[in-house]
């Protein structure tokens, strides 16, 4: 099929309202990001600055601490997307391989936890970390952000892996490989792209979350980036915008420019996994 | 020894011999068998009831106790945290606004997501670029999200004003966000804006798997652009409109940080639904019994979307099958 000129342009005719108002508000945070402050609260505001100060995120990045606000987001979404994996692996791997009594029903229990969202119990998973002590610690965060996304890595994986031929596995088992040989040798080197898909939204996932971080974080040292950059908006009387749209932007630009990277594996991993 | 045999064997032999090995091992063997796959998904469960149930519980538990503010509970209370719940002046302007915002986003979302999946499912020069321009939202938190547009519709020095009234769109700038006429319908657009994404990811899933052959056949027969969409491409997709109306419905009635960080329900609670105001019941005012047993009515909400989900799911999967 052809794709002539004319229609092209129809259809970015058609979608221009929408991709308009996406980019909105990234051109708002870039604008704002490199103006001088006297000209972020000038009126009427302009799109262009008079200058362009790149030493706006070098401010930003000092008088709002948001080095270690990165640091603290980059480990504990690390270390929870990796214990989220090592455990929702074997787990996929027995709902999509083995024949068990429960396997429908642990199926069942899956969709059902997949649904649950933090705000609806947050109290009480406020409460169970103040009872272990874990309140303004870390490890609350990964804890929690491994449990909500325990149900979907699982079932998305689970997906995979029943596409995967189980002929190869049972011919290295006849040609003699045990167990771990042939998951080692056969059947992860298989999953490792699932597996990498999975990997990459429960890091979005965990480097986006707000909910969690508000209620079992306190101390501004322990503040994760999206806590830190809303700490600078939520309850000031004097907001200072030109940081504010900086740390935005460092905080949105790595995670848009992976997810525009991997678009198309994330969007057919999410199609055989989510939808099926 | 079985190995080398197996190797030469016709497929049958080696079957037999698999059989006759497991039957040699001992009856630990067999055990470990049978019981693998359940030590395989014990971790995920054990963490799903640690994580996920025991708050569950804690809050069943709380919420038809007296309980202080610091979280003591005491007597059971005859469902009072529950009387009080549903007779509280706010509950029920936060229910309906919860039902609106519900049900004008995930509409809202729906109707625009159609179309927009079906453009993108055209061939065009650039569709790449448009595909990946418009899972942008996506990838951004919503909390950024909501800071950005907070600062875009400031009503003095927000870019929203100053582009409306440089195309002669706006006399006086409007405090979008201040004022309770504009504030919900504001949140409810930037609502819809998220959720596309995903949305049309889902639908684009379903379209590509039409099959182009029968759309040639009616063209072939006749059949205009609109009756192909209204009489095949529609119901062919059906089922993947049920699924995402209904995850939608979940994700939108839970939806918090666009709210919080835009208004915190404000101004006069006239954007508050059953989420934000959970929050403040819970962190803010302390009232520990009314927010468990709000925690609890939504979660038996929750609960029947998700098995309405799960039995969309469940036949989708039976019929694809």
């Amino acid at each position: 099929m052809e794709k002539p000129v004319r229609k092209s342009l129809l259809m970015w005719l058609l979608l221009s309202p929408l991709v308009i108002v996406i980019l909105f508000p990234f051109a708002v945070m870039v604008s704002t990001a490199v103006k001088p402050r006297v000209e972020v609260l000038m009126y009427p505001p302009s799109w262009l600055p008079s200058e362009i100060r790149l030493q706006n995120f070098a401010d930003m990045w000092e008088a709002t601490r948001l080095g270690p606000a990165v640091l603290n987001s980059l480990v504990v979404s690390i270390v929870a997307t990796v214990l989220c994996l090592l455990v929702a692996i074997p787990a996929a791997y027995a709902a999509a391989r083995m024949e068990f009594t429960g396997r429908k029903l642990f199926r069942q229990f899956l969709l059902v936890t997949q649904m649950l969202s933090p705000i609806v119990l947050v109290l009480g998973i406020f409460r169970l970390m103040a009872k272990m002590g874990f309140v303004d610690q870390l490890p609350a965060l990964v804890l929690a952000y491994v449990a909500f996304n325990l149900a979907f890595s699982v079932w998305m994986l689970q997906a995979y892996f029943q596409t995967i031929p189980k002929e190869l596995e049972e011919a290295a088992t006849l040609d003699g490989a045990s167990t771990v040989q042939r998951l080692r040798l056969i059947f992860l080197p298989l999953a490792a792209p699932a597996i990498g898909i999975s990997a990459v939204f429960i890091f979005i996932y965990c480097w986006n979350e707000f909910v969690l971080a508000m209620t079992l974080l306190r101390s501004p040292e322990k503040s994760t980036l999206t806590l830190q950059t809303f700490s600078l908006v939520g309850g000031r009387y004097q907001v200072e915008w030109d940081h504010v749209m900086a740390a935005t932007l460092v905080a949105s630009v790595p995670v848009a420019v992976i997810f525009a990277l991997l678009q198309r594996s994330l969007v057919s991993g999410l199609t055989v996994g989510a939808v099926k | 020894m079985a190995s080398s045999s197996s190797k030469a064997d016709p497929a049958p032999e080696a079957g037999v011999g698999r059989t006759v090995n497991r039957a040699k091992t001992p009856s630990i063997g067999k055990i470990g068998r049978a019981s693998a796959p359940y030590l395989l998904i014990l971790p995920s469960i054990l963490f799903a009831f640690w994580i996920i149930g025991y708050p569950i519980y804690d809050m069943a538990n709380m919420s038809v106790h007296a309980v202080n503010r610091f979280g003591k509970t005491a007597a059971f209370n005859d469902f009072a945290n529950y009387q009080r719940l549903f007779s509280h002046q706010l509950f029920i302007g936060c229910l309906i606004r919860t039902l609106v915002w519900t049900v004008f986003v995930v509409g809202g979302t729906v109707l625009l997501s159609v179309p927009i999946a079906l453009i993108l499912n055209e061939r065009f020069y650039g569709r790449t670029l448009a595909r990946i321009i418009i899972m942008l939202p996506w990838a951004v938190s919503l909390t950024m999200t909501g800071i950005v547009w907070r600062w875009s519709l400031n009503g003095q020095f927000g870019m929203v004003n100053a582009t409306l009234s440089s195309f002669g769109l706006q006399d006086t700038p409007v405090e979008w966000l201040a004022t309770s006429t504009t504030a919900f319908p504001i949140l409810i657009a930037i609502g819809i804006l998220v959720s596309i994404p995903f949305t049309v990811t889902v639908i684009l899933g379903g379209l590509s798997s039409l099959q182009a052959d029968i759309f040639e056949a009616a063209t072939i027969d006749g059949a205009t652009g609109w009756q192909r969409f209204r009489y095949l491409t529609l119901p062919l997709i059906r089922p993947f409109l049920n699924i995402v109306l209904v995850l939608n419905f979940i994700y939108v009635f839970n939806s918090f940080p666009l709210i919080w960080v835009m208004t915190q329900g404000d101004p006069a609670n006239s954007t508050d639904i059953l989420v934000t105001w959970l929050y403040k019941l819970a962190f803010r005012y302390g009232e520990l019994g009314i927010a468990s047993a709000l925690s609890i009515v939504m979660f038996v909400i929750l609960l029947a979307l998700t098995i309405t989900y799960a039995a969309l799911a469940m036949r989708n999967e039976r019929s694809q099958a």
